[in-house]
């Protein structure tokens, strides 16, 4: 692989981070505009009532309010998969926080008391928030106005092979059932919209949104808008991990109280807000089998889900589409099948979270593999290496793997951890090691007709580098990689490479940022752009020098001919030689780059990737079995990045995640107590502390995908997947006991331990001692 | 007064409470201003802020009597280095309440005054048998820390009174200890919080408890001490089989509910373990065997240092 990069492989801190941390940047909340309006919401506080009826004659004659909606006085269609939802609800509430009117007024304490002036009266329905129960035969319905089964919204069927041969095949079978929590992506910065309409009627919306064009199309297609005249602008993005990729109902009531008040609005979630009426993770539930020959070759995989979608479908609804791929593809399974029922509840629905599906499904694939290779008396690790993805594979679904760096991953893990020494030994000091691996999409994925993003590039006389891209900076550090990868394309110093991403009428088409997809599918849109401005600047220096461009080569922003010392050009000379003169022209070049992906068929077959990313986890984890306590006492992570363009921000990416998933593992819940969360509020909601957070040790594997640009793959998400499957197989290693679910709370734990709920054992090839079966 | 004052003195601040009906006392107001956000206290309330008054904020030893001011802030007493050997359970239960940002505004009297059931500083003073002052209009009284909170988030306080200090004795041969269940490992409402207090006759492994106290919080409505325990420690050292009856007694002392910190039968069965723990340890201080500084928050040793992962 070459390493001879000037620029790509540096560690560069992130472009962003000073303004970040000195309170320079300016945030959507921050921006002021004269007549700015503020918003607010009233929402509902049942989490399944008829409207019978809103009065909002009370607010409408306080003084400072501008204007009153409800689904009585505005025009709106539905959203949302299934066209399920609708942004201000007409007929019924159905979960805690649904929206039914709205109010801008001159200032928060007016826009407070008109709400607290509305009258809403309902009609309390019976309300169910258990997906299982809301499967059986007399549950509320929940949308009754649907043509659905019961509350199933969709079914997610994927069958390959023939399992009852698979299953006479196997020596060994474990099952078990694996369940995950409601959880929240909890950025610190909150939702926030400004909308506002200028003298034509055009429209500008202000948000931190990350799938900028996607969004202008569904405020469009719901309130009536001609989309053409709707501009996005970005501000900087205050945290997502996903949470800001749905559009939410508040966005399009954003628009219409607007549209009523003839004046800009700004509708800022408060904390309670972000909690209850911005999207969640949703808990999946798992009922999985896995079969296995004697060797330890892996026969079958076989998984019924339940999915806990809430209310309505938001991106949610979708996160099988990964959760399946993990069960189909992680590892050579063959046979495979998989059932999933997305099920409507009456609570705060599922969006699109950092993972989206995978750590849920992880959960249960990888505590199987770790059962598998007790009752086979095999190491874990062996039993993966054994089975792991290698270069070439296509897989059940149709996943193409092409560069794969799985074995590399695990056997880092396991050196580094002193696994072969230590697992299995340490259970005197309650101690325990778990290991956990993943695939996971890193090359783009085709969920829309597209999976493009475009770029633009401009020189300017000063030799400025503007790179103008579809993509969007969230924090995950794109903007930092994009010029890195321009100027390493170019052969400009990074100083001389800006980048924006902030307005839909200035930057090129995207999908947005999801699926880990953007160094890999914005970076080649990008670097395709500045290898156009490179042959321009360098056919601008061949006048010049009186070279042929081809001989040229630039570096470090210096054009020079190989070979001859004294023949060097700095490359703003060149873009000046062409601009300044008669007949001038100036360095202008765009990219659009779509990845070779498929879109999944009906079957769920398809190639969704172009590249897929893999990684493996050791956790090291101390039990205190009296309080049920859970200390992680270490982290070894190994992730294949392809290549690693920043490794500082390949390591944030890493670090943080694998932070935010020791907190799904140990402390991240959000509990529903008679349909409603009864602490919406960072206090009592169990994110992750520095106190809480291991030490991790990174590793980079590099194996220069060969689409990515310069190898890179995506490693937004991959962090996250591992450490809840990791911490319950070293929970299970430490004290012998396997966790069912996650969070692993104390109580929970001190219980399993107390009750001994140990691997369920189908089918084994000799009688099973206890011990084995732990 | 507007909606706020800041008197310098406590005689003062009591005359414009009597004058005020409804006026509220702030202090470092890390619980007032958000239940005033959350409607738990009169937002419009206007606020006699008590941290401007002189000496409320001492903390200083008179022989082996601890006098700390309503006003000493928990991150003050938290970095005592006398009141983390004499008092240990005191600096163990500020060390872990809120974070540093927190404790550097959270006051003592804060604390008592808001009487949750999870209040930190409470099971320690009570295991220190600390007595309360008390001023108001009709001047002062006193009033044992046990008997302070009458239930959740309410207090003996009557309208205009203001907590001024609190006081207790750490006589030789005493030791205390203050341990915590909690779901995360910082910036977390206890589950169980548990102190302990043990006097003994002597240096050693072999000292003899003399005197000991228990106090659990977030177990009960408010904090509470274990009864009966005199009678199953003393004139002995506290064998592993008289540890086991402590920890029957604290969770008989129970009457927990369950929540999103734990079970209600999970904060029994802790309340028994960590009781077992936080005695040894406080006896251990007490028999002068204790050579390291603050244990461990569970009680529980952990070596963290020797994991092999980057630190
Ligand atoms: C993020 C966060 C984390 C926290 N973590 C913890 C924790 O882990 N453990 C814990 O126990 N607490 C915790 N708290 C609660 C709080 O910080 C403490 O209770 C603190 O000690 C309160 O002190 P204060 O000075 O801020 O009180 P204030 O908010 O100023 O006052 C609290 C109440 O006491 C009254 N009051 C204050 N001083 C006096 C006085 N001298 N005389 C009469 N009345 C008085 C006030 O009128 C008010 O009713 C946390 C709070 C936050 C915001």
């Amino acid at each position: 692989m070459r390493s001879d990069y000037a620029v790509v492989g540096k560690r560069i801190p992130k472009l962003d981070a000073p303004d970040k941390v000195t309170g320079r940047t300016v945030y959507a909340d921050d921006l002021k505009m004269s007549g700015l309006l503020t918003g607010a919401i009233k929402r509902s506080p049942h989490p399944h009532a008829r409207i019978l009826s809103v009065d909002v004659s009370a607010a409408e004659a306080l003084p400072g309010v501008y204007a009153v909606i409800h689904a009585g006085n505005v025009t709106q269609r539905p959203f949302g998969f299934g066209h399920d939802n609708i942004p201000l609800k007409d007929r019924v509430a159905r979960c805690v926080g649904d929206e039914v009117a709205a109010v801008a007024a001159v200032d928060a304490a007016t826009a407070q008391r008109a709400l607290d002036l509305i009258r809403v009266d309902y009609e309390l329905l019976p309300a169910v928030d258990d997906p299982f129960e809301a499967l059986q035969p007399g549950a509320p319905r929940i949308h009754d106005e649907l043509d659905i089964e019961g509350n199933v919204s969709m079914e997610w069927n994927f069958q390959t092979g023939d399992l009852a041969e698979a299953e006479q095949r196997s020596a060994v079978i474990v099952s078990g059932s694996y369940s995950s929590p409601q959880a929240a992506p909890a950025p610190i910065e909150t939702h926030v919209v400004i909308a506002g309409f200028d003298a034509d009627g055009d429209l500008e919306v202000i948000s931190p949104v990350h799938m900028v064009f996607m969004y202008r199309k569904e405020l469009a297609d719901c309130l009536g808008l001609d989309w053409r005249r709707i501009t996005v602008r970005q501000p900087p993005v205050g945290g997502s991990f996903g949470g800001k990729i749905d559009i939410d109902a508040h966005d399009f009531i954003a628009v219409m109280l607007a549209r009523a008040a003839r004046r800009p609005v700004k509708l800022a979630m408060s904390r309670e807000e972000e909690f209850t009426g911005t999207r969640t993770r949703q808990p999946i539930h798992f009922r999985l089998r896995t079969g296995a020959a004697a060797d330890g070759t892996l026969l079958f995989r076989h998984a019924e889900v339940v999915s806990d979608n809430g209310a309505y479908n938001a991106w949610g609804s979708h996160a099988l589409l990964v959760a399946m791929n993990t069960v189909t593809s992680m590892y050579r399974v063959g046979t495979s099948r998989l059932a999933a029922k997305v099920v409507y509840t009456n609570k705060n629905y599922g969006g699109s979270v950092r993972g989206f599906g995978n750590p849920q499904a992880t959960f249960a694939v990888e505590q199987q593999m770790e059962e598998l290779a007790d009752v086979l008396g095999m190491d874990p690790m062996d039993l993966r290496l054994k089975n792991a993805n290698r270069p070439g594979d296509v897989t059940p679904q149709g996943l193409e793997i092409t560069s794969c760096g799985l074995s590399e991953c695990l056997e880092t893990v396991r050196r580094k951890s002193g696994w072969d020494q230590r697992r299995g030994r340490m259970r005197r000091q309650h101690r325990g090691l778990g290991a956990a691996a993943y695939v996971h999409v890193g090359g783009g994925a085709r969920i829309y007709g597209s999976d493009g993003c475009g770029a633009m590039i401009k020189i300017d006389d000063s030799g400025r580098v503007a790179l103008i891209s579809g993509s969007s900076e969230l924090g995950q550090g794109s903007e930092t990689a994009l010029a890195m990868i321009v100027a390493e394309t170019l052969g400009v110093p990074l100083e001389a490479v800006s980048v924006s991403h902030d307005d839909t009428d200035v930057k090129p088409w995207d999908v947005g940022v999801h699926a880990s997809r953007t160094t890999f599918v914005a970076g080649n849109a990008a670097r395709m752009a500045a290898a156009k401005a490179r042959d321009e600047l360098l056919e601008g220096a061949a006048e010049v020098l009186d070279r042929p461009a081809r001989s040229l080569t630039i570096r470090d922003g210096v054009i020079s001919v190989p070979g001859e010392p004294t023949a060097t050009l700095r490359y703003e000379k060149a873009v000046r030689r062409r601009l300044l003169r008669e007949g001038s022209s100036i360095i202008m070049t765009s990219a659009f780059y779509d990845p070779p992906t498929q879109r999944q068929d009906e079957n769920y077959v398809g190639n969704i990737s172009a590249s897929y990313g893999f990684g493996a986890h050791v956790a090291e984890i101390e039990v205190d079995p009296d309080t049920g306590m859970v200390r992680v006492l270490g982290l070894w992570a190994a992730h294949d990045v392809g290549r690693a363009i920043n490794p500082m921000s390949c390591e944030g990416q890493i670090e943080g995640g694998a932070v935010m998933g020791v907190g799904l593992a140990l402390s991240e819940e959000l509990p529903v107590e008679d349909g409603r969360f009864p602490a919406p509020n960072l206090h009592d909601y169990g994110m992750p502390t520095t106190m809480d957070a291991p030490p991790i040790d990174v590793t980079l594997i590099e194996t220069a995908d060969e689409l990515g640009p310069f190898g890179a793959k995506g490693i937004g998400e991959g962090g996250i997947i591992l450490p809840p499957a990791a911490i319950a197989n070293a929970v299970a290693d430490a004290v012998g006991v396997r966790p069912r679910s996650y969070p692993i709370r104390p109580w929970k734990l001190r219980r399993w331990i107390e009750t001994g709920e140990r691997s369920h054992v189908d089918k084994h090839p000799h009688p099973v001692p206890d011990e084995n079966a732990r | 007064m507007n909606g706020y004052c800041r008197p310098r003195s406590v005689s003062e601040a009591v005359a414009i409470l009597a004058a005020n009906s409804g006026a509220m006392v702030i202090a470092g107001g890390t619980d007032l201003v958000i239940d005033r956000r959350l409607g738990r206290a009169d937002p419009q309330a206007p606020l006699v802020d008590v941290t401007g008054i002189d000496g409320l904020r001492d903390v200083h030893w008179d022989g082996d009597e601890l006098h700390l001011g309503a006003t000493a802030t928990v991150r003050e007493i938290e970095s005592d280095p006398a009141v983390i050997v004499r008092a240990s359970a005191l600096a163990e239960a500020a060390r872990v309440l809120g974070s540093v940002q927190i404790r550097n505004m959270a006051t003592l009297g804060g604390n008592l005054c808001t009487a949750s059931p999870a209040a930190e500083m409470a099971p320690p003073l009570m295991v220190h048998d600390a007595v309360v002052a008390i001023q108001g209009p009709d001047g002062e009284r006193r009033w044992a820390v046990a008997d302070f909170a009458t239930g959740p988030r309410t207090t003996i306080l009557a309208s205009g009174e203001i907590l001024t200090n609190v006081r207790l004795r750490t006589p030789a041969h005493s030791g205390s200890c203050y341990l915590r269940q909690t779901v995360r490992w910082a910036m977390d409402l206890a589950g169980v919080g548990v102190a302990a207090w043990v006097l003994t006759d002597g240096t050693g492994r072999e000292a003899a408890v003399q005197e000991a106290r228990v106090a659990l919080g977030a177990v009960a409505p408010t904090a509470v001490l274990v009864p009966g325990l005199e009678a199953l420690l003393a004139g002995a050292p506290p064998t592993t089989e008289r540890l086991g009856a402590v920890s029957a007694a604290a969770s008989a002392a129970c009457k927990p509910i369950s929540d999103t910190r734990g079970t209600a039968e999970h904060r029994r069965h802790v309340a028994g373990v960590l009781a077992a723990r936080a005695l040894s340890i406080a006896h251990a201080r007490a028999a002068g065997l204790w050579s390291g500084g603050l244990a461990p928050v569970n009680g529980r040793e952990s070596a963290v240092a020797s994991s092999g992962a980057r630190a």
